[in-house]
C-alpha cells in the first residue's frame, strides 16, 4: 500500500509538471476538458487514468483505531448500505467514534470457562490473529511470492517482494527491547508458545489462538478476568441486554502486553491525542481563563 | 351582560379542564352545553373558533410541503405524555415526511415507549477514564446536536472535568490553602483540586491521561428525582417508566428553568436556530431523543433512547476506549451496572442534593 501510495505520488508529481488543470481533468472523468490547450497532452497520457481513477479512492480512504494504535484493530472506513458508515473517525485523531454496524467482521468468540451459557452468537469478537501472524507472513511475502490482500499485511512487513531490509523482531515491535510487563520476571515465553510462534501459551503448554488472550492473562490476572467476563472491566459493544448479542473487545485491543507498565502512561493505557475541547463560552478568551479569574464561592 | 350573568356552572372542574386541553374538536361535547350560560355561550364560541382553526390546519395539512403542515399540526399538538397512540403515531409520520425532506434521505422518527421490566442506569469508572472526549464526540454524531462555529451553535452534552490530583508530598507541605482564594475548594489542605470546583473543562494537553490530573466526566444523570422535573412551567420535561429524563422539544418554551435547577449543568438550549448539516445528520432518530431540535428549546442526554429502546448500547459506551462507561438494566441481577452496584465501590455525584440519580460512578 505504502509503494502504491509513492508511485501515485510520482505520478500525480508528473502530472503536475504537465499543468494543474490536467489534474482535474483526469480525476473527474464526467467533467469535460477544461482548455483546448490540454487537450493533446490529455491524449498523451491515456495509459493512465487506471491509477489516477484509485489515486482518488484511496487518498479519502478513512482508517480509524478503535482503542490503541498499533493493536491490529484498525478498521478502514467503508458504507454498509447506501447513506450508512461501518464506522465514523475522529477527524482530528482519526479515533473511531461511532459503530455502524457493531458487530462487523466479526467471529464467534467460542467457549470460554464459565461463560460456557453463552450462545455462541451472542459473544463475538473482531478476529486479529490474520494480522498479527508475523511468521506465516514472512514465509509467504518472501519466499512464496504469494502477497496476502493489503489489509492484511501487518504495518511492520514489507508489502511487496522487493528486497527490503529483513525486520527483524525488534524493528517490528520496539517496545519488546525493553519489555514492561511482570517486573523483569518473565519473558516471551512466557506468553508466547515455544514451536507455534504464531500462538499463545496456556498454563499446560497448549496453543492459544491471539483471539482468546484472555486465557492466558487470566493465568495472573484472576481478579480482571472475573470483572472482564461480568462485564465490568473493558468493553463490549452491541447489545445491552445481559442476554444480548456483544461484540467482546479482549485484553490485547486495549492493552500493549510488552509495555504495561511504561513509566509514560497513566493508568494502564497508552497516552492519546484528545479530541476538540468544547467551544469556549461568551467572554473567555482562552482555556486560562478560568484558572486566572476563579468563580467566587 | 350584568343581568344575564349566572352563578358558575356546577361542572366538575375535571371535566371542564380536560376538553380544553385537547387539540381534537371531536374531545368537546358541544351538544352538553346547556343553553343560556355566559360561560357556556363563550365556551362555545371559543370552541367553534378553535375548531374551525383546526380546519384550516387540517386543509394546510392537505396541501402544501411537509414543513408547512407539520408546522401547522404541530401547533394544535397536545403534550407527548397526553398524546393517544395513534396522534403519536400520526406527529411521527408527519415529522418523518418532514425530516426527510429537510435532510433529503429517509429519516425514522421512533416512537417506542418504555418497555415493562427495564429501568436504565448508568455506571463510569472514574479511576479508567482518560479524558479524552470520545463519548463527548460520539454524542454529537448520535445525537443530531448543533455544530456551529458561532457562539452557542456548539452543543454538547457530555462535559469532560480535568481536576488536578491532590497529594501528601513533603515538598507540598508548606503551601497550604489556594492563594487567593481564601477556601479550600476540593483536594486535600496542601494541594487543591483546581481553582474552580466545577474543574476544567478546555484543557488541551498533548496527549492524555496527564499525569497529574484525574477525568471526570459529567451529562445527565437522570435523576430519580430531577429537580428540571419539579420546576419545568409547561411540564414538557418528565421522568419516563424505564428511567431517562426527557423533553418533549414542542412543549418547550425555552424558559431556562430546567437548566437553573439541573445542579449537573445537564442542559443546554439551542439559542440559535441549530446548525445541522445535512450529510453529517443521523437519520435513526427518536420522538423523545435525538430527532433534530428547533430554536430555542433545551435538550439534554436521554441515554440515546433511538439506541436503548432498540436494546443497543448508547453511543459513549461504545466510543469509550477504555471500557469506563457500562450501561444496563438496574432490574436485571446479571446486568454489568448490577453488578458493578454489587461489587464496587460507588458513589453518585452530588448525592446530598437528594436527586437520586441512576448514574453512578465507580472505582476498582
Amino acid at each position: 500500500m505504502m509503494k502504491k501510495s509513492v508511485l501515485h505520488t510520482i505520478f500525480i508529481a508528473l502530472v503536475a509538471l504537465g499543468g494543474g488543470a490536467l489534474i482535474t481533468a483526469c480525476s473527474d472523468h464526467s467533467a469535460p476538458p477544461a482548455a483546448p490547450a490540454t487537450q493533446e497532452q490529455a491524449q498523451a497520457t491515456p495509459p493512465e487514468p487506471t491509477p489516477e481513477a484509485a489515486a482518488p479512492q484511496e487518498a479519502k480512504e478513512v482508517v480509524c483505531f478503535e482503542s490503541r494504535q498499533g493493536g491490529a484493530t484498525d478498521i478502514i472506513q467503508h458504507e454498509i448500505q447506501p447513506g450508512l458508515l461501518n464506522v465514523k473517525c475522529s477527524p482530528t485523531t482519526s479515533a473511531a467514534l461511532w459503530y455502524g454496524d457493531p458487530y462487523a467482521d466479526t467471529v464467534p468468540m467460542g467457549k470460554m470457562p464459565l461463560l460456557e451459557s453463552i450462545p455462541d452468537d451472542k459473544a463475538v469478537v473482531r478476529p486479529r490473529s490474520e494480522k498479527l501472524n508475523l511468521l506465516a507472513m514472512c514465509g509467504t511475502a518472501c519466499h512464496n511470492n504469494t502477497l496476502p490482500p493489503a489489509d492484511r499485511v501487518p504495518p511492520t512487513l514489507p508489502k511487496n517482494n522487493h528486497p527490503a531490509p529483513i525486520p527483524t523482531m525488534e524493528g517490528m515491535l520496539p517496545e519488546i527491547a525493553n519489555l514492561q510487563h511482570g517486573r523483569g520476571r518473565i519473558w516471551c515465553l512466557e506468553c508466547h508458545h515455544t514451536t507455534q510462534r504464531n500462538m499463545l501459551v496456556d498454563h499446560f503448554g497448549d496453543p492459544i489462538s491471539f483471539d482468546q488472550p484472555q486465557l492466558l492473562c487470566g493465568k495472573c490476572h484472576g481478579d480482571k478476568l472475573r470483572d472482564w467476563r461480568d462485564g465490568i472491566h473493558g468493553k463490549r459493544i452491541g447489545e445491552w441486554a445481559s442476554t444480548g448479542k456483544k461484540r467482546w473487545f479482549v485484553c490485547t485491543e486495549c492493552h500493549n502486553p510488552h509495555n504495561v507498565q511504561d513509566g509514560e502512561r497513566n493508568r494502564g493505557f497508552i497516552q492519546l491525542q484528545p479530541e476538540t475541547p468544547p467551544q469556549l463560552p461568551h467572554g473567555m478568551v482562552d482555556a486560562d481563563y478560568e484558572k486566572l479569574h476563579p468563580i467566587p464561592h | 351582560m350584568n343581568a344575564n350573568e349566572t352563578p358558575p356552572t356546577t361542572e366538575p372542574p375535571s371535566a371542564s379542564l380536560a376538553p380544553s386541553a385537547s387539540a381534537n374538536p371531536a374531545d368537546y361535547p358541544a351538544a352538553r352545553a346547556p343553553t343560556t350560560s355566559r360561560r357556556s355561550f363563550l365556551k362555545a364560541g371559543g370552541m367553534l373558533s378553535l375548531s374551525s382553526l383546526m380546519g384550516a390546519g387540517a386543509l394546510m395539512t392537505q396541501s402544501g410541503e411537509a414543513h408547512a403542515a407539520a408546522e401547522w399540526a404541530e401547533h394544535f399538538q397536545k403534550n407527548y405524555r397526553l398524546m393517544t397512540d395513534a396522534e403519536k403515531d400520526e406527529a411521527r409520520q408527519r415529522l418523518e415526511r418532514r425530516y426527510s425532506q429537510e435532510y433529503e434521505k429517509p429519516v425514522t422518527v421512533d416512537i417506542t415507549g418504555p418497555q415493562p421490566g427495564v429501568l436504565m442506569g448508568y455506571a463510569l469508572n472514574v479511576r479508567k477514564c482518560i479524558g479524552c472526549r470520545r463519548c463527548v464526540k460520539a454524542c454529537v454524531a448520535e445525537n443530531n446536536q448543533s455544530r456551529g462555529e458561532r457562539p452557542g451553535e456548539r452543543i454538547e452534552w457530555i462535559q469532560v472535568l480535568r481536576m488536578e490530583r491532590g497529594e501528601f508530598s513533603e515538598d507540598k507541605m508548606d503551601h497550604g490553602y489556594p492563594e487567593g482564594l481564601g477556601i479550600q475548594v476540593g483536594g486535600n489542605a496542601y494541594t487543591p483540586a483546581g481553582q474552580v470546583l466545577e474543574g476544567q473543562y478546555h484543557y488541551t494537553p498533548e496527549a492524555v491521561p496527564e499525569k497529574d490530573a484525574t477525568y471526570m466526566p459529567i451529562a445527565c444523570m437522570q435523576c430519580e428525582k430531577p429537580p428540571c422535573v419539579k420546576v419545568c412551567p409547561v411540564r414538557t420535561t418528565y421522568r419516563e417508566g424505564d428511567g431517562p429524563v426527557v423533553i418533549d422539544y414542542n412543549w418547550c418554551i425555552g424558559c431556562r428553568m430546567c437548566m437553573g435547577a439541573c445542579p449537573y449543568w445537564a442542559r443546554r438550549i439551542n439559542l440559535t436556530t441549530p446548525v445541522l448539516p445535512k450529510a453529517d445528520m443521523n437519520p435513526v432518530t427518536h420522538y423523545l431523543g435525538n430527532r433534530p431540535r428547533m430554536r430555542g428549546v433545551v435538550e439534554k442526554c436521554h441515554w440515546c433512547l433511538q439506541r436503548t429502546r432498540q436494546g443497543r448500547y448508547p453511543a459513549c459506551v461504545e466510543v469509550c476506549p477504555v471500557g469506563a462507561r457500562k450501561f444496563g438494566n438496574l432490574l436485571d441481577p446479571n446486568s454489568e451496572v448490577s453488578l458493578i452496584l454489587a461489587r464496587k465501590n460507588v458513589f453518585r455525584l452530588k448525592a446530598e442534593m437528594n436527586t437520586f440519580p441512576k448514574f453512578f460512578y465507580f472505582y476498582d
